[in-house]
């Protein structure tokens, strides 16, 4: 597998259920080793552009390729690792032997593997699966996406029903998957979810794709709330002017402002004193996504 | 993948299975009380299905009879009948019912090809049947050895291999109606409508000029025509029955690899 070739390579995909959109026109890349956000309300299309990578439903039009391979291509899917949206586990049988079905016809897995996936999720497989909650029932969606170690990993929804212990796991797990240059698409509809392990966040919205976006960039671009605190009252003016600062005010030995941007300029004026404490929210990104969403529609 | 299906299919099996064989062993069993007082219970027959009725019966004729008997009691409708909708209930877990609970998703995902599917869970029918065949058709030996029925055993092996015939073209009909649109209710009311429509075209309809020919199309006029328990393996019957199930079958694998599913 050549390092050069992307993912996922999307043109013109477009999707219609009869005559209702799906999703329209979607040209996107994924690139080797990236973590992709892929974010929106529900029934934006999210699940439908997932079901065209896994060729579950097929295109109306467009081109798509995964791993380099046309998505019809069988094959292709013993290297990429799913969880469905709605994942439907039924029946007496033990979460255990359906795991290892699932194995068996992918060509294999360590039960080692599946035991370490399930010791770190706290998912007990000898529950028959119609008895599972709706919490363990991903946890088990989750063991068999990633079982396989799969160069590309699909999730859907991947954190809805996990409780915030395992949303931290899960989370570690795909940082490690990332770290071994493998790829992952996660969708959710709160950017907080994904945002602290994506590379870049994809925002669709009524079956198109509005925005696509580089977190750290976009975390560059966040307005974040800035407190200092110094060991004596400092004046107005060595801070007022200074660019990307606002809403500045200063009582006495501290100064609140709102941060557009780089902290550069107000770190550099601060420097001049002796700061004694200093408080920096994390910038809020949700902010931003809504903005995206107020321009879209 | 096989397995699977057959793991999946298990429980309806042994459970028609169970069933068809509890009715075979208690109504071939019976022929011996028959056969012991031929006339009241000839004339007691004819008097409880007039006409029509007994035409719907296949015409009750012989009776009395080791293989008359078994013809109209038991190969006639009601083995035959049971056997078809065992084959519906597990050829709509093949496709139709994991749609509709959201499990296909999964498994259609797994690098396993389209075709490959239908096919595996076509053989997971066949073999689901057969053995349900095999079970019921030694019950039904076994108590027509026990009460010396006088049925040879290569008539008996005939007549059975046509309910299998007739169950599994049932069968791959729901098979195919799943895999093309995913939904039981259509696979059942298809299989339930061409299977009675079909019976009573080639019993009472045989009668009726305006449908007569109608008999071309029910899968039952290749079932009953040959009279396998008289004479035989009606070789060529069968060949259409088998034929049409895998012209069915075909259906079933290229529809299914077009569509889209779970939506």
């Amino acid at each position: 597998m050549s390092a050069m070739t992307a993912v996922v390579q999307a043109e013109g995909l477009t999707k219609y259920y009869g005559r209702r959109r799906g999703l329209e026109d979607l040209t996107l890349e994924i690139q080797p080793g990236e973590v992709f956000g892929y974010l929106g309300p529900n029934g934006a299309g999210k699940t439908t552009t997932i079901r065209l990578l896994l060729d579950v439903i097929r295109p109306t039009r467009g081109l798509v390729r995964v791993l380099g391979e046309d998505t019809r291509t069988p094959a292709v899917r013993n290297r990429i690792g799913y969880l469905p949206g709605e994942l439907a586990l039924e029946g007496r049988e033990k979460a255990r032997e359906y795991l290892e079905f699932l194995a068996k016809v992918r060509g294999g897995v360590p039960a080692a593997r599946i035991d370490g996936l399930a010791e770190r999720l706290d998912a007990d497989l000898g529950v028959p699966m119609r008895k599972l909650s709706k919490g363990n029932k991903q946890k088990i969606g989750l063991i068999q996406a990633f079982m396989h170690e799969p160069e590309f990993l699909i999730l859907d929804e991947p954190t809805s029903g996990l409780d915030p212990l395992v949303q931290q796991e899960f989370l570690a797990m795909v940082r490690e998957v990332r770290a071994s240059g493998r790829t992952v698409l996660m969708s959710s509809h709160v950017l907080a979810e994904v945002e602290h392990v994506s590379d870049r966040v994809g925002i669709v919205r009524g079956g198109r794709l509005v925005a696509v976006e580089n977190v750290a960039a976009l975390r560059e671009k966040a307005v974040r709330r800035v407190e200092l605190h110094f060991d004596a009252p400092v004046p107005r003016e060595a801070f007022e002017g200074l660019p990307g600062v606002r809403d500045l005010r200063i009582e006495g030995a501290s100064l609140r402002c709102t941060i557009d941007g780089r902290p550069d300029a107000l770190v550099k004026a601060a420097a001049k004193f002796t700061v004694v404490h200093m408080v920096s929210a994390e910038p809020d990104l949700e902010e931003i996504f809504l903005t995206y969403y107020s321009e879209a529609s | 993948m096989i397995v699977r299906t057959l793991r999946e299919y298990r429980r309806a099996l042994v459970g028609w299975a169970v069933g068809i064989s509890a009715f075979l062993a208690m109504y071939v069993g019976v022929y011996a009380s028959i056969r012991e007082s031929p006339e009241t219970y000839s004339q007691a027959a004819v008097a409880k299905y007039p006409g029509a009725l007994r035409d719907l019966m296949g015409g009750l004729e012989d009776f009395t009879t080791g293989t008359g008997y078994l013809q109209s009691v038991v190969y006639q409708l009601f083995v035959p009948m049971m056997f078809v909708f065992a084959a519906l209930t597990v050829a709509n877990r093949a496709i139709a019912q994991p749609e509709e609970a959201g499990t296909l998703e999964l498994t259609v995902t797994l690098p396993v090809d389209r075709r490959r599917l239908v096919l595996d869970r076509f053989a997971g029918l066949v073999l689901g049947l057969l053995a349900a065949a095999a079970v019921t058709f030694l019950v039904t030996y076994g108590v027509a050895q026990t009460i010396e029925m006088g049925v040879p055993f290569d008539r008996l092996l005939a007549a059975h291999t046509g309910v299998l015939l007739l169950a599994l073209f049932f069968g791959t009909v729901a098979l195919a109606v799943g895999a093309a649109v995913g939904r039981r209710a259509p696979a059942s009311a298809v299989v339930g409508g061409w299977a009675v429509a079909g019976y009573v075209v080639v019993t009472i309809g045989r009668n009726v000029d305006a449908i007569a020919w109608l008999k071309w199309v029910s899968p039952w006029h290749y079932y009953l025509e040959g009279k396998p328990l008289s004479t035989g393996w009606p070789w060529g019957d069968y060949l259409v029955l088998a034929a049409a199930t895998a012209v069915l079958l075909l259906t079933a694998v290229l529809s299914f690899d077009r569509r889209d599913v779970g939506v």
